[in-house]
């Protein structure tokens, strides 16, 4: 008998759960407009959820050119929608759909696939679970989270550096539990065609070329410290070949943490971190410009940089929170290109997570390779909601 | 040939007195379980008493409480949302997942729901456990899961339960024959917690501190609550150990009402040591502040 031996009753509660969503993007609402019709049909009727993201944001940089510091209008940008469609498959597979309208033009954007894959959870020997298709790979603890659910407004400098808008790729992956006690340690491993770091951080758009596949790999270990603290650790690995016509390689290694004290129900404190390390051969740079020996000849380097960022986030009276981060992060080619950047966060949540507003300000330094550094102060006032069930969150 | 002799030894002992592993939601179910089971289980739960149930984070050591275990025991109807999900994170092919509100008559069962309602639950008001005539259809279903685990020891689960419910009986009709008195006095609650507590007692819930359904109370619902206190002359408001005490205190000090602290869970005061002893303590305090 498969796991999650649901008792009737249970099964019809997740699938009346799943009658939730009341506003549906139209392109969704004949769906459940047909679910709803007939009792049989919310029995498969999937959980839609959609979250979109609005940002006024305004920064004291556009005009240093100029020799002028001012910060400019702020601007009301639509930032991103968020459609996430999920259900159970059978008693063995659950299937996600994730799909995005970026911003900032509301009208013009096309809904593209975040992620699409489906998850085997049990039925396999030694109790692997499966993920295939096209997903945020479990690459460190912050490229697993959507940027809705961070407790900032932006992404910190070492995420948007060397993995873009996130390692997210076509692929497939294995988790095992390892058997360390009462002590929860998985294992994560992913072959992934390669074309999210070629997309993002490395030299070129892969999509008409073969594949040069790229994997990647986190160990994962979570312990109780006691009834009100938990801590998680985490260690990562990502290969894969960032330029493809070079077939040059690169290797990413992350560290991970994050600790939570939650001494009541309206209180916690996170504090999370990450640290990357980069190394990659490479014969040209970011911007295709050749590497060049001494003699003026192409040369061929090893280049090692990284970066991380840390944060704390204190919830209290339940529906605020606020906290800072510290981001300090290299270029993936040049180890004298560097930025460091502090941010300070308010979050105000008035209804659990139906809506929620954040502010952040946030002071970035840059220095580029013959230029003085530069100095940017931002202000950004994000607003969200979220239509749909709401899950439990993970740790 | 030492090391074979070694490892039959070790295994002896766990062949002889194997048992079943059931872990609990809330820790009234595990404490059900106990007596039940007697030293034929090893029981434990994931939700502390001084938690709120409805919000749990899901996290990897819950997934390890339910990876070794035979039984999950849940209350249902969607009070535990987040269950679903350490069920798949344990990855236990083999566990038997029972939601124990299957033959409770349920209450306040909506007949349509949308978010503008606020948490609703779909398939009625969860909190039935409060109802200590409830507590023996929610032992039969425990027996039944552990029978499917250990058939053989059925008769000892049976004579297990029916000495505790027994006991029960017996301190049923003592909190009746405390509460008589106070049958059809009103009283406010937080949370739509109570509303089987009151139904069994005779109780009636004027009025919610919350506007609705797990909704943060608004000033105006507030002063709305307090000019009923006032009218209706309501003497208590019950409230959960886990809810913010800010906006019962501003209605008691505005009124002659008492804030009652009262926990629906073990563990969520420092007398509720067990069901009984939690439910004496919210029977007694209770009476105490409606004299």
């Amino acid at each position: 008998m498969p796991a999650g031996n649901w008792t009737t009753s249970f099964a019809e509660e997740q699938s009346m759960r799943r009658l939730r969503t009341t506003l549906v993007p139209p392109a969704l609402a004949l769906l459940v407009l047909s679910a709803s019709d007939t009792g049989a049909q919310t029995t498969v009727n999937p959980d839609i959820s959609v979250i979109p993201r609005f940002l006024i944001t305004t920064n004291d940089g556009e005009r240093l050119a100029e020799g002028k510091r001012e910060f400019s209008r702020p601007d009301l940008q639509f930032e991103e929608l968020e459609i996430a469609i999920q259900s159970y498959l059978n008693p063995f597979a659950k299937a996600d759909v994730i799909l995005t309208l970026p911003g900032p033009d509301v009208e013009a954007g096309k809904l593209g696939l975040e992620e699409l894959y489906a998850t085997v959870l049990r039925g396999l020997p030694l109790d692997l679970n499966l993920r295939f298709g096209k997903y945020r790979a479990e690459f460190g603890k912050l490229n697993q989270m959507h940027p809705h659910a961070w407790p900032f407004v932006t992404a910190p400098l070492v995420e948007s550096r060397f993995l873009g808008d996130g390692l997210n790729d076509l692929g497939i992956s294995a988790s095992l539990l390892i058997p360390t006690g009462d002590v929860y340690t998985r294992l994560t491993v992913d072959l992934l065609r390669g074309s999210s770091i070629a997309g993002t951080t490395g030299l070129a758009d892969t999509s008409g070329e073969k594949p040069s596949y790229a994997n990647s790999a986190r160990l994962t270990s979570f312990f109780t410290l006691s009834d009100e603290s938990d801590l998680e650790l985490g260690i990562s690995g990502y290969t894969g070949i960032h330029d493809p016509y070079n077939h040059e390689r690169f290797w990413y290694g992350n560290l991970d943490f994050k600790y939570k004290y939650r001494p009541s129900s309206y209180t916690s404190l996170v504090l999370q971190g990450e640290y990357l390390y980069s190394t990659r051969s490479a014969k040209q740079d970011e911007h295709y410009a050749p590497f060049l020996d001494q003699s003026g000849r192409s040369a061929e380097r090893t280049i090692t940089t990284g970066g991380l960022y840390m944060y704390a986030d204190l919830q209290f009276m339940k529906i605020f929170s606020f906290g800072a981060r510290y981001d300090w992060a290299e270029s993936p080619y040049h180890t004298d290109d560097r930025a460091r950047g502090v941010a300070i966060f308010f979050g105000y949540y008035p209804v659990e997570e139906t809506l929620g507003i954040r502010l952040q300000y946030a002071n970035t330094i840059t220095q580029t390779p013959g230029s003085a550094s530069k100095s940017i102060n931002s202000i950004s006032l994000q607003t969200l909601f979220s239509l749909g069930p709401h899950k439990a969150h993970p740790f | 040939m030492k090391l074979l002799i070694g490892i039959i030894l070790l295994c002896l002992p766990t062949a002889a007195f194997s048992n079943v592993k059931v872990i609990t939601t809330l820790p009234e179910l595990a404490d059900l379980t106990r007596r039940i089971a007697a030293d034929k289980a090893t029981v434990d739960y994931i939700v502390r008493g001084d938690q709120n149930p409805h919000f749990v984070e899901v996290k990897p050591s819950y997934m390890m409480k339910l990876k070794s275990a035979n039984i999950f025991l849940t209350i249902g109807m969607e009070l535990e949302m987040w269950a679903p999900q350490i069920v798949d994170g344990s990855r236990n092919s083999s566990l038997d997942v029972v939601d124990l509100s299957r033959t409770i008559q349920k209450l306040e069962v909506p007949s349509r729901v949308d978010a503008s309602q606020g948490d609703v639950h779909r398939f009625g008001n969860p909190h039935y456990w409060l109802d200590p005539r409830n507590i023996r259809p929610m032992a039969e279903e425990i027996i039944a899961a552990l029978v499917k685990v250990s058939p053989q020891d059925e008769p000892l689960f049976r004579a297990n339960a029916e000495a505790y419910l027994q006991q029960l009986d017996l301190k049923i009709a003592e909190w009746e024959k405390i509460m008589k008195p106070f049958a059809g006095k009103k009283v406010i609650s937080f949370h739509k917690s109570w509303s089987y507590f009151a139904n069994w007692l005779g109780l009636e819930i004027a009025g919610e501190v919350e506007p609705k359904p797990g909704i943060p109370p608004s000033p105006s619902h507030t002063a709305e609550i307090i000019q009923l206190v006032r009218s209706g002359g309501i003497k208590a408001i019950l409230v959960e150990p886990f809810y913010d005490l800010s906006p019962p205190d501003q209605i008691a000090r505005a009124t002659a009402a008492k804030v009652l602290v009262l926990p629906t869970s073990i563990g969520g005061v420092d007398q509720a040591k067990d069901y009984i002893s939690m439910m004496e303590y919210n029977i007694t305090t209770l009476a105490a502040a409606l004299k």
